[in-house]
């Protein structure tokens, strides 16, 4: 194996650091005990992240981003991931057109989606406003859930199911008992990537919430719009603790590094 | 292979996204090309006959560009190295690059607001080696706004070739130097093009994730340095003008389209 | 069979909680996102416990919430909506609001005579008034500024921040530099004019509050248009600030409270319209500085006072734009700004 080359591994530290370091700058104003926000903080204390507790927005808002993110990347799988089989063990005309199709919910820029929905599920449907909020999000999950479990299922060779079925099962075991636990690193992954996408989704949200349910990002974003104080940053930092103890615990049980 | 279309593999997820997503964009989307009642692209003309609207494209383009060209030069090497990484490093190494992304775009805007002001560590750090007598004006450029998308999206593009090249056998690399490639020849023609569907991948990502950002443009250029979301948002919201605000949307999605494609050619 | 007797039992319980449930009505405000934890104290709390009734809260910025009324007009799920006075004109000429029953409302009289029916519809009736004056440094150069011409200080360069159009305070920023500057259209062709002049020498054009006091706070801005609500913000920056009353005045920007159309709970909203000029409340708001008062009646104590838009004479030195003005205005002046700014 060739060791790692002296510019590649600057590059890679350099990367590191433009990448992060802004995020000090976040972590670091969190602990301040100003009373607006200055870099660096002439006080320092949990002040802010104790007033955190207390927002009420804040709290409920967390609960119903939890709900649904969970709710959301669940859902995102399970349509994505039989789409990603396909894709990846058969052969069909219109495979590209399908795939330019799945991924049109990356390029629509957010707020016409979030119009084009408003529209659709308020006054055609009716629908309550979290159930909105719900299919709103996984329709946004679904390119994410069919591109990386895709790619794990391209590292499975296709023979294994094709084996397994020679053996008797049928294709529905095969896929449960043979490819399945196979690619349970990719999907670990595309459950992770699709839950923060959830979870971080403001402009489409943006539309979808209703009086008294709002998800967090669009409670911190009216915050912020008005309150200059280090709560933001605090609060920034508690995600992110919370984000990295998700990944840290999938890693630990599935391993997603090869998958990401 | 099997050759059939399995219909029942793909019916959820076309019905959701054709149903729930496609035919109320489309619908909304429509209205750029309707004017009373009748099909015309005389809202495009009347769109590009403002030249300010005319430079806000370019301006978006431009710096999406630059960002994805930028992005992509650092990221190769970055990548390259981070797959030679040992395994154990390379969990905690993927974490950090995924970090910023957990960070809310709105946070990370302001931390760049604190580093690039007059008083910031990028003053500083420009004024105390001499480079500048006084602090420069760095906020509220487009240089700012560059520097914000490219740290907002490089992740996406790091990760996709990293997940490209680790898919490339190990030896690949060896063999073509021993067969007397030198280290540019071996990456020009053995790695770019076996990786070459992790590039088009991030390169489509870093691109249209720029030129869809809000938050970024808006608050580190404002409203001297309007990019097409900003320009879209203030259609919507101020002039309630859904036509522009269409013609907006088809823009940036032909825009996308086409750049995938251009990739696409490019790398090949 | 008993076992069916007890799930018929379970049935009828749980079909009859929300039924009970239902007896609570919930009255949807429609509202900014600043200051809700002292709106709770003073008024959301307290009217609940009048009426009996849950207030739900829907806050966002003024445009995201007139874009999603309009979205859901004929299927309304807000019943009072707190804007400001010329969006509030903009939804009503939309047929998004309806007539407010001013018999119902006896605090009506002690309201400010502009505003009582600022839309001229009695479709609204006003909460609160704040004045956009100028915020300066009185450590800079800054210091001596005494009128809206002197922001085109040579001394001010580089650090001269304006509101962008897309805001209130952007709209009345234009309104009196037009006027200092001897505009009479309403095309603020004078005020454009001036305004392009200054450009290279502006920091930015703020947007947001919070981006607007970050700026003061980091000393890129020595100078600043600013709405009254933003005041307390700034003090807090701990930078040497001074709140300037300009000697051509300051614009008076009303925010205004109104029943949307369809709204099931026209009654529970006339209360709590009403419950919200009255002076207790208006005092109590007021000297928490959440907002300056309506009603004619308050007396704030004096270091709230200091902070407030607030006495004769600060009320005297008031120039309001007309809403019909700006609604209408409105779109083509954004599109001069934009051309302004961009070339």
């Amino acid at each position: 194996m060739n060791p790692i080359s002296r510019p590649a591994l600057a590059m890679l530290i350099l990367a590191l650091t433009f990448l992060l370091g802004p995020f000090i700058v976040i972590f670091v104003a969190g602990f301040s005990a100003d009373e607006t926000l200055a870099f660096p903080p002439t006080s320092y204390g949990l002040r802010w992240f104790g007033y955190l507790f207390g927002v009420e927005a804040f709290q409920r808002s967390f609960v119903t981003s939890l709900v649904v993110g969970a709710g959301s990347t669940l859902a995102a799988l399970a349509f994505g991931v039989p789409v990603a089989y396909a894709l990846s063990r058969y052969d069909f005309r219109g495979k590209d057109a399908l795939r330019g199709l799945l991924t049109l919910p990356l390029v629509v820029p957010g707020i016409i989606v979030g119009l084009a929905l408003l529209d659709l599920m308020v006054l055609v449907y009716a629908l309550p406003v979290t159930l909105g909020l719900l299919i709103g999000h996984t329709t946004l999950l679904i390119p994410y859930t069919v591109r990386v479990v895709g790619s794990s299922l391209s590292n499975l060779r296709s023979d294994i199911d094709d084996a397994a079925i020679t053996l008797g099962a049928t294709r529905l075991q095969a896929f449960f008992k043979v490819v399945l636990p196979n690619i349970r690193g990719g999907v670990a992954a595309a459950a992770v990537l699709a839950f923060i996408t959830s979870f971080n989704q403001v402009p489409v949200s943006l539309f979808l919430t209703g009086p008294g349910v709002s998800t967090l990002p669009i409670e911190m974003m009216a915050y912020m719009e008005t309150s200059y104080d280090p709560s933001i940053a605090a609060l920034s930092t508690l995600l992110v603790l919370f984000t990295i103890a998700v990944v840290a615990a999938t890693e630990k049980l599935l391993g997603i590094s090869k998958y990401v | 292979m099997r050759s059939r279309i399995p219909w029942w593999l793909l019916a959820p997820a076309l019905a959701l996204v054709g149903l729930l997503f496609v035919l109320p964009v489309a619908a909304l989307l429509a209205g750029a090309f309707k004017i009373d009642g009748h099909l015309g692209l005389a809202h495009f003309t009347a769109f590009f006959d403002e030249p300010l609207h005319t430079q806000v494209y370019w301006r978006t383009l431009r710096i999406a560009g630059l960002a994805t060209v930028v992005s992509a030069l650092v990221c190769y090497p970055a990548a390259m190295a981070m797959v030679k990484v040992p395994a154990r490093w390379r969990g905690l190494l993927t974490g950090l690059v995924i970090l910023p992304l957990m960070v809310s775009p709105i946070a990370r805007t302001y931390s760049w607001i604190v580093l690039l002001g007059r008083n910031g560590l990028a003053n500083s750090l420009l004024v105390g080696s001499g480079v500048f007598d006084e602090p420069a004006t760095l906020l509220f450029t487009e240089g700012a706004v560059f520097v914000g998308l490219l740290q907002l999206m490089m992740p996406l593009m790091l990760l996709s070739l990293v997940s490209a090249l680790e898919n490339l056998p190990p030896d690949v690399l060896a063999a073509a130097q021993t067969l007397g490639a030198n280290r540019w020849q071996s990456f020009a023609r053995v790695v770019l093009p076996l990786t070459q569907e992790g590039l088009i991948v991030g390169g489509t990502l870093v691109f249209t994730g720029c030129v869809t950002a809000f938050i970024t443009p808006a608050l580190l250029g404002g409203p001297k340095v309007l990019m097409l979301e900003t320009l879209l948002y203030q259609k919507v919201n101020v002039a309630s003008d859904m036509a522009a605000a269409s013609v907006i949307a088809v823009l940036l999605l032909l825009t996308t389209i086409v750049v995938n494609q251009v990739l696409k050619r490019v790398s090949r | 069979m008993k076992r069916r007797r007890w799930m018929a039992c379970l049935l009828l319980a749980a079909l009859a909680g929300p039924a009970v449930q239902a007896e609570t009505r919930s009255l949807v405000l429609s509202t900014y996102g600043l200051n809700n934890d002292l709106f709770k104290k003073h008024v959301y709390d307290p009217f609940k416990a009048r009426c009996g009734c849950e207030i739900v809260l829907e806050t966002g910025n003024a445009s995201d919430r007139l874009a999603k009324l309009e979205a859901r007009r004929n299927n309304p799920n807000v019943d009072v909506v707190q804007i400001t006075d010329f969006l509030a004109l903009d939804a009503s000429n939309k047929g998004l609001l309806q007539a407010i029953d001013y018999t119902k409302l006896k605090n009506l009289d002690q309201v400010y005579d502009f505003g009582r029916d600022p839309l001229r519809n009695q479709q609204a009736v006003a909460y609160t008034v704040y004045s956009v004056g100028l915020v300066v440094r009185t450590d800079k150069p800054s210091g001596a500024i005494a009128s809206w011409k002197d922001l085109w200080r040579p001394d001010l360069k580089g650090h001269l921040m304006l509101a962008n159009i897309t805001g209130n305070q952007g709209l009345a920023q234009l309104f009196m530099v037009d006027r200092a500057w001897g505009g009479v259209a309403t095309d603020m062709s004078t005020g454009f004019t001036k305004l392009g002049e200054v450009k290279a020498g502006t920091v930015t054009y703020y947007t947001q509050t919070a981006q607007m006091t970050a700026l003061f706070a980091q000393d890129e801005a020595w100078v600043a248009p600013v709405g009254r609500f933003g005041w307390l913000n700034l003090k807090k920056t701990g930078k040497p600030l001074k709140w300037v009353v300009p000697k051509e005045g300051q614009v008076g920007m009303m925010n205004v409270m109104g029943i949307v159309k369809g709204s099931k709970n026209a009654d529970l909203a006339h209360q709590l319209i009403d419950f919200w000029l009255s002076k207790d409340v208006q005092t109590a708001l007021a000297n928490d500085l959440a907002d300056s008062p309506i009603n004619r009646n308050t007396k704030p104590n004096p270091e709230a006072a200091e902070a407030l838009t607030w006495g004769k004479a600060q009320i005297d030195s008031l120039v309001f734009m007309k809403p019909e003005m700006v609604a209408r205005e409105r779109a083509g002046w954004v599109t001069q700004w934009n051309r302004m700014i961009a070339k």
